[in-house]
C-alpha cells in the first residue's frame, strides 16, 4: 500500500544533506528584500510565494471540476437561483459557526529540524532525521519560526502569552511519520483575540455595518507531508511539507451567516498575506479551514432549548464540524449545506449528532466521516522533550512596532486621503489584487503624479482617482483581455505616469491616452512621448466651427437617432453620437466632452442632464 | 596489560560466553583487533583502544541498531548517536550490541526478539541477568567488554548492575545526550554505565558528560555552571551523613537482602559515617506513578514504528476495509513483543480523555511529590530549582543507601509463572531516583552464602548534580565484602 522508504531520502539522510544551501541562500536575500521592502512601505509580498504550475493545478482543476458537476445538475443559473432565494425557515433557526484556519507560516526552517522549507521542490529533498521519526531524533525547535507567527497574533489582536509548551496529538496515518503531531493544546502561544468585519469585507446585510468575532486562540502545530494518490492502491509520500510551521486560529463561534463566515476566512488571508506571515492563500493551498456549525431555534419558548457551550458562548445546538475547507467559496457553500441539513432533521424531529462531516467543492451536500463513537481520542500529552516557549515582552513590542499597515487600514486611508480618494470598493480591490503588487504600481504612479504636476494645483485633487481609475480598469482591462498574469513591467509606472499626466493637462485626448497604453502594453518600446510625437497625436483642439460643422453634418445624416433621442428620450443615444464624431475626426482633435456638450446645444438639451 | 591482550581477552571470552546471548551483533573481529592495535600505536583519548558494549537501543551506523524488537530487526541507523560520537572520539571502541528487553521494558532481559539474556547458572538453572540493560550487564561482568552502556529509565542500569555484580551508574538526568538514544520514556530515560570499577565508570561518565545542542533536555552550560557552584559551595564533610530511607524496609525484602543491607549500613558506621533514618512518604505511590507515566510516554514514542519509512512491515496491504483492520494494525501486531504491547495499551488508557485526569495528571503530581521527599532530606539544595522549600528538618543527609533490588537474582524458569506486576515490583528502589532525575550508582556488596561467595547490589543515591559525591563514595568501598 506504501512505498518503501524513498532511496532518494534515505541517501539523503544518510549524507546528512538535509538543507539545500542554495535554497536556504533564497531565503535570506528574500528577507533581506521583504526587510527592505517594509522600510520603504511597499511590500513585495510576490517574493515569497513561489508559484507552481504543480501547486496551482489542484485549484483550477476543482474549479472545473464544480463547472462540470453545475453542469450536470442544471447549469449555473438552477443553482444560483436557489441560492438567492430566502428560506424562510431561517427566520425560525439561528446558525452559528466557528472557524478553524490552518495557515502555512512563511519561514526559512521547519519548525522542529533545521532542513528548509519548500513548496515546489523534487519531493524528499528537504528532510532531517526528525521530520522522517528516525529512532532515536529529538526535536529542536526552531526560535525564528515565531517572529511570523506572533506577528499574526499581534495582527489579531490576541494576547501573546509569555509561557507557551508543545503537546503531541496522536494518530495514526501515512502522512504523519511519528504517529503523532506536536501543537499547542494545553498552553497556546495566543489567546483571546478579535477581528472586525466591515460591509465592505463581504459580510451579510443581516450583520449591519461591521461585526466583531472573537478569536479563542491561535497555536503552532506541524504540517504532515503530501501523498501523491498512484491508483489503484499505491500512495506516494513527499516528506519536504513535513514539519513545515502551522499556526492554527481558532475563532470562537460568533457568526452567524455563511457569507459572513467566508468574510472572515478572506480578511484572516487577506491580513496573514499583509504581515507576510503565510506563504500563500487558499487557492495555493496555504490555508486551509474547518469550521464548526450548529443550528439553534431563535425563540424558544418551551424554555428547553439547547445547553451547549464553547469557551463562555453559551446555549448552542449540538454541532458538526466539516474538514478541509479549501476555498473561500466552499467555506460559504459547506455551511449553508450543512445548516439546511441541520434545519431538515430537526425539523423533521431528529436530532444532530455531533460528528466530523465532508464537503467536496461543487456538491450540494455534506457527507458523514465519522461519528462520534469513531471520533479519534487524541491522547494530547506535554511533549517531554520539548521545554516550555518564553516569549518576552521586548520581543512582541519590536514586532507590533514593525508591524506592517494592515490592509483595513490602508484601504481607509486610500479612501479619506485626498491624495487618492478612491472609493471604498476600488480601494479593497486595489489591496486585494495581486499579492499587494498592483497598489505598490498605484502608489508609485501617484507618487510620480504628484511630482509631475507639481505645479498644477488645480489638477492635483483629481490625481488620486483618475490613476486608480488608470491602474485598475485600463490597464487592468488590458490584462484581462489579453489572459495574462500582472506584471509592473508590461507598462512601466513612468510610462502610464506620463499618459495620465498629459491627459489631465489635455495634452492629448482620452481616447488618444487608451490607444497609448495599448500600444506599450502590446510592446511598443518607445517612449510616450516618442509616440505622441511620431505618431502625430497631441491635441490639435478643433475651432468650434468645425465641432458645429461635423455635429450638424452627423446629426443629418442619422434622423432615426436624432429622433429617438428627442421623441423617445433616449439620451443615452448622444455617447453614440460622440463616438461616431470622435472616429470620424483625424486623430487627437475631437474631446468628447466638448463634442457632447456641441451635440446637446444642438439637440437642444440642458447640459448638465 | 597491551591494549591488544585485553581486547584479544574480550573477543576470546565473547566466543566463550556466548550462551549467555548478551549481544544481538557484533563487529568483523578482526576489524575490531586492527583498530586496537591501530589504537595502540597511533591512538589517544581517555578510553583510547578500550572495547565499549552498546546496548542496543543506542544507535550506531556501523553496526544495526534493533531495541531488541522485531519491528526494528533490520534496521541500521542512518548516524551514530551522539554518545557512540564521543566514545569514538575519546578512542573508546565499540565491542558489539548488547541484548536487552524489547525497547527498554523488562526487568530480566527476557522479553527480546533475539532470544533471553542469563548470566550464567544456579545449580543448573539459567539466571537473570537483570534488566533491561541485561546484554550489557553480563558483558561486563563476563569480562566481554572493558565497559558498557545501558539505558537507565526505572533502573534498567542498576538493576542488572545488582544482580551481576557489576557498577551500574545512572547519572543525573540531562547530564549525557539523549541523541540517537531510541525513547522509552525521555522524561525519565537516562544512559547509564556499566564497569568493573568505579573509577572506569568515571571515566566513560566524564567523556560523555557534556551538552549537546541536539538533545533539547540536554543541560546546557549555564546550569551546568550553576550546579557545580551549588556542589562547590557546599561544606562537604568528611565522614558523611548517610540517609536510610525507612520506606524501603518493605515486607517483600528478601531477607538476604535486608541483612546485606544493615550490615553494609554497620560497616560504614564503623568507618566513621553516621547514618540517619530519613522518611521518604511519597514512596508507597512511586512505583504507581512511574508504570503510568513510562507507559504513557511509550505509547506515544512507539507509535511511529508503522513500517513505511524503515523497520519491519507486515506483508500485504495494512489496513482494509473488508477485513476491518486498523490502518498499521497488522505490522505494530506482528512487530512489537507482548510486553511493549502491554505497556502501549496501559499507556493509551492513561492518555485517554476518560483516563487522564484521574491517572496521567495523579501520576505528574506524585512524580513532583517524589522530588519533593528526596530535597527534604538532602543537605545540598536541589541546583534546579530558583527557591529551596522551607525545610524545617535538619536531620539532612549527603547520600542515601538501600538495596537496589528488593530479591537476589531469580532464575528465569521462576520468572515464567510470574505476572506482569510481580515482575514491576523490582523496581520498587530504583524507580524514586528516576521520577527524581537523580544520581544513583549500585555496587556489589560481597557476602557468603551457604559457603559460597555471593553480591548483593547496594544502592547509592545523591542529590540532583551530586554525581561526583556518588562515583567517589562508590569507589571508596565498592570492593566491600562482608566476610
Amino acid at each position: 500500500m506504501f512505498s518503501r522508504p524513498s532511496s532518494s531520502l534515505y541517501r539523503g539522510a544518510a549524507q546528512g544533506r538535509y538543507v539545500c544551501q542554495a535554497c536556504l541562500r533564497d531565503v535570506r536575500v528574500r528577507r533581506q528584500l521583504v526587510a527592505n521592502a517594509q522600510c520603504l512601505q511597499l511590500r513585495s509580498r510576490s517574493l515569497q510565494t513561489t508559484t507552481t504550475a504543480e501547486e496551482v493545478t489542484p485549484y483550477r482543476k476543482q474549479l472545473k471540476d464544480e463547472a462540470k458537476k453545475k453542469k450536470l445538475e442544471g447549469g449555473p443559473k438552477a443553482s444560483k437561483k436557489k441560492s438567492k432565494t430566502k428560506d424562510p425557515r431561517l427566520e425560525k433557526w439561528e446558525l452559528t459557526v466557528g472557524i478553524e484556519i490552518h495557515a502555512e507560516l512563511n519561514t526559512a526552517r521547519k519548525l522542529f529540524s533545521s532542513a528548509a522549507t519548500s513548496s515546489s521542490d523534487a519531493p524528499n529533498t528537504h528532510v532531517a532525521v526528525f521530520d522522517v521519526a528516525f529512532p532515536g531524533t529529538q526535536p529542536h525547535f526552531q526560535r525564528e519560526t515565531l517572529i511570523p507567527a506572533l506577528r499574526a497574533a499581534i495582527a489579531l489582536n490576541c494576547i501573546i502569552q509569555p509561557k507557551s509548551s508543545f503537546d503531541r496529538k496522536h494518530y495514526f496515518y501515512q502522512d504523519q511519520p511519528a504517529g503523532y503531531q506536536i501543537t499547542q493544546y494545553y498552553e497556546p502561544f495566543a489567546k483571546d483575540g478579535h477581528i472586525t468585519l466591515f460591509d465592505h469585507d463581504g459580510i451579510a446585510p443581516e450583520d449591519g455595518k461591521s461585526i466583531t468575532i472573537g478569536i479563542k486562540q491561535i497555536q503552532m502545530e506541524q504540517d504532515t507531508a503530501k501523498t501523491i494518490q498512484r491508483p489503484p492502491s499505491t500512495h506516494l509520500l513527499d516528506f519536504n511539507r513535513v514539519s513545515h510551521p502551522l499556526i492554527e486560529v481558532i475563532t470562537l463561534p460568533h457568526i452567524h451567516h455563511p457569507s459572513t463566515a467566508a468574510a472572515c476566512v478572506r480578511k484572516i488571508q487577506a491580513i496573514l498575506k499583509t504581515i507576510d506571515a503565510v506563504t500563500a492563500g487558499m487557492e495555493l493551498g496555504g490555508l486551509r479551514a474547518d469550521v464548526n456549525v450548529s443550528v439553534r431555534e431563535r425563540h424558544n419558548t418551551t424554555g428547553t432549548g439547547p445547553d451547549n457551550s464553547y469557551y463562555g458562548v453559551t446555549g448552542l445546538g449540538q454541532r458538526t464540524e466539516i474538514k478541509n475547507l479549501s476555498s473561500f467559496k466552499a467555506v460559504e457553500d459547506a455551511i449553508i449545506a450543512e445548516r439546511d441539513r441541520q434545519i431538515d432533521v430537526l425539523e423533521a424531529g431528529g436530532i444532530i449528532e455531533g460528528e466530523t462531516r465532508g464537503w467536496t467543492l461543487g456538491s450540494k451536500e455534506t457527507r458523514k466521516l465519522r461519528g462520534k463513537e469513531g471520533e479519534i481520542d487524541y491522547r494530547y500529552m506535554p511533549d517531554p522533550d520539548l521545554g516550555p516557549v518564553i516569549v518576552g515582552d521586548d520581543v512582541v513590542q519590536a514586532l507590533r512596532d514593525t508591524l506592517p499597515e494592515l490592509p483595513d487600514d490602508i484601504a481607509s486611508k486610500l479612501v479619506s486621503s485626498v491624495k487618492y480618494g478612491l472609493t471604498m470598493k476600488d480601494a479593497k480591490t486595489m489591496v486585494a489584487l495581486d499579492d499587494g503588487e498592483r497598489l505598490d504600481y498605484y502608489l508609485d504612479v501617484v507618487q510620480l503624479l504628484h511630482k509631475d504636476l507639481e505645479n498644477d494645483t488645480a489638477l492635483q485633487g483629481s490625481i488620486g482617482r483618475v490613476a486608480g481609475n488608470w491602474v485598475l480598469h485600463e490597464l487592468g482591462g488590458l490584462f484581462t483581455t489579453s489572459e495574462e498574469g500582472w506584471t509592473d513591467t508590461k507598462v512601466m509606472s513612468q510610462n502610464l505616469t506620463s499618459i495620465i499626466s498629459q491627459l489631465l493637462r489635455r495634452q492629448i485626448t482620452g481616447r488618444t491616452a487608451k490607444l497609448l497604453i495599448a500600444t506599450i502594453f502590446h510592446g511598443d518600446q518607445r517612449t510616450v512621448n516618442q509616440i505622441i510625437e511620431e505618431e502625430n497625436m497631441t491635441l490639435r483642439p478643433m475651432s468650434r466651427e468645425d465641432y458645429l460643422a461635423t455635429a450638424k453634418a452627423l446629426l443629418s445624416e442619422n434622423p432615426d437617432v436624432v429622433q429617438a433621442i428627442k421623441e423617445k428620450g433616449q439620451h443615452g443615444k448622444i455617447m453614440f453620437l460622440v463616438g461616431q464624431m470622435v472616429r470620424r475626426s483625424e486623430e487627437g482633435t475631437v474631446e468628447a466632452k466638448t463634442a457632447e456638450s456641441i451635440l446637446k446645444e444642438l439637440l437642444e438639451i440642458p447640459r448638465d442632464e | 596489560m597491551s591494549l591488544l591482550r585485553g581486547a584479544e581477552r574480550c573477543v576470546a571470552a565473547i566466543a566463550r560466553t556466548k550462551h549467555l546471548n548478551a549481544f544481538i551483533s557484533l563487529p568483523e573481529e578482526s576489524a575490531l583487533l586492527r583498530q586496537v592495535q591501530d589504537a595502540e600505536t597511533n591512538g589517544r583519548g581517555p578510553l583510547n583502544g578500550k572495547l565499549i558494549a552498546i546496548k542496543d537501543n543506542i544507535c550506531t551506523s556501523d553496526l544495526p541498531t534493533t531495541a531488541a524488537s522485531s519491528i526494528l530487526k533490520s534496521f541500521t541507523s542512518p548516524y551514530d548517536a551522539t554518545v557512540i560520537k564521543q566514545l569514538r572520539a575519546a578512542g573508546g571502541l565499540i565491542a558489539g550490541k548488547t541484548n536487552m528487553d524489547e525497547f527498554g521494558m523488562g526487568s530480566h532481559s527476557t522479553r527480546s526478539f533475539f532470544g533471553e539474556v542469563a548470566q550464567g547458572t544456579r545449580n543448573n538453572k539459567r539466571v537473570s541477568a537483570g534488566g533491561s540493560s541485561g546484554g550489557s550487564a553480563v558483558a561486563v561482568a563476563s569480562n566481554n567488554a572493558w565497559a558498557a552502556l545501558g539505558t537507565d529509565t526505572g533502573g534498567s542500569v542498576r538493576l542488572p548492575a545488582a544482580y551481576t555484580g557489576t557498577i551500574g551508574f545512572k547519572p543525573s538526568y540531562g547530564l549525557i545526550s539523549r541523541w540517537g538514544v531510541i525513547a522509552y520514556a525521555n522524561s525519565l530515560d537516562t544512559v547509564g554505565v556499566f564497569a568493573r570499577s568505579s573509577q572506569d565508570a568515571g571515566t566513560v561518565f566524564n567523556a560523555l558528560n557534556a551538552h549537546d545542542p541536539k538533545d533539547p533536555t540536554s543541560l546546557p552550560a549555564s546550569t551546568r555552571s550553576r550546579i557545580s557552584s551549588v556542589v562547590s559551595k557546599a561544606s562537604r564533610k568528611r565522614p558523611l551523613r548517610i540517609g536510610v530511607p525507612i520506606e524501603y524496609n518493605i515486607a517483600e525484602l528478601n531477607p538476604e537482602v535486608r541483612a546485606v543491607w544493615m550490615q553494609t549500613l554497620r560497616m560504614f558506621a564503623n568507618k566513621g559515617h553516621t547514618i540517619h533514618p530519613v522518611s521518604l512518604p511519597t514512596t508507597c505511590h512511586a512505583l504507581s506513578a512511574y508504570y503510568v507515566l513510562a507507559p504513557a510516554e511509550a505509547s506515544s514514542n512507539l507509535a511511529k514504528y508503522d513500517g513505511v519509512r524503515y523497520g519491519s512491515r507486515a506483508p500485504g496491504s495494512d489496513a482494509s476495509s473488508e477485513t476491518k483492520s486498523v490502518l498499521f494494525a497488522k505490522s505494530r501486531g506482528e512487530g512489537f513483543g507482548d510486553e511493549v504491547k502491554r505497556r502501549i495499551l496501559l499507556g493509551a488508557y492513561t492518555l485517554s480523555a476518560e483516563a487522564i485526569d484521574n491517572y496521567f495528571i495523579q501520576a505528574q503530581k506524585v512524580r513532583r511529590l517524589v522530588q519533593h521527599d528526596f530535597d527534604r532530606v538532602f543537605a545540598l539544595p536541589n541546583p534546579l530549582l530558583d527557591e529551596q522549600p522551607a525545610n524545617g528538618e535538619n536531620n539532612q543527609v549527603d547520600i542515601l543507601v538501600c538495596p537496589t533490588a528488593p530479591t537476589l537474582p531469580p532464575t528465569l524458569k521462576s520468572l515464567e509463572g510470574q505476572s506482569p506486576v510481580d515482575a514491576y515490583m523490582n523496581d520498587v528502589f530504583t524507580v524514586p531516583a528516576s521520577l527524581a532525575g537523580l544520581p544513583a550508582v549500585s555496587i556489589p556488596v560481597g557476602y557468603v552464602v551457604d559457603g559460597a561467595a555471593a553480591t548483593v547490589g547496594i544502592q547509592v543515591i545523591g542529590q540532583y548534580g551530586d554525581d561526583q559525591l556518588v562515583l567517589d563514595f562508590a569507589s571508596q568501598y565498592e570492593r566491600l565484602k562482608l566476610y
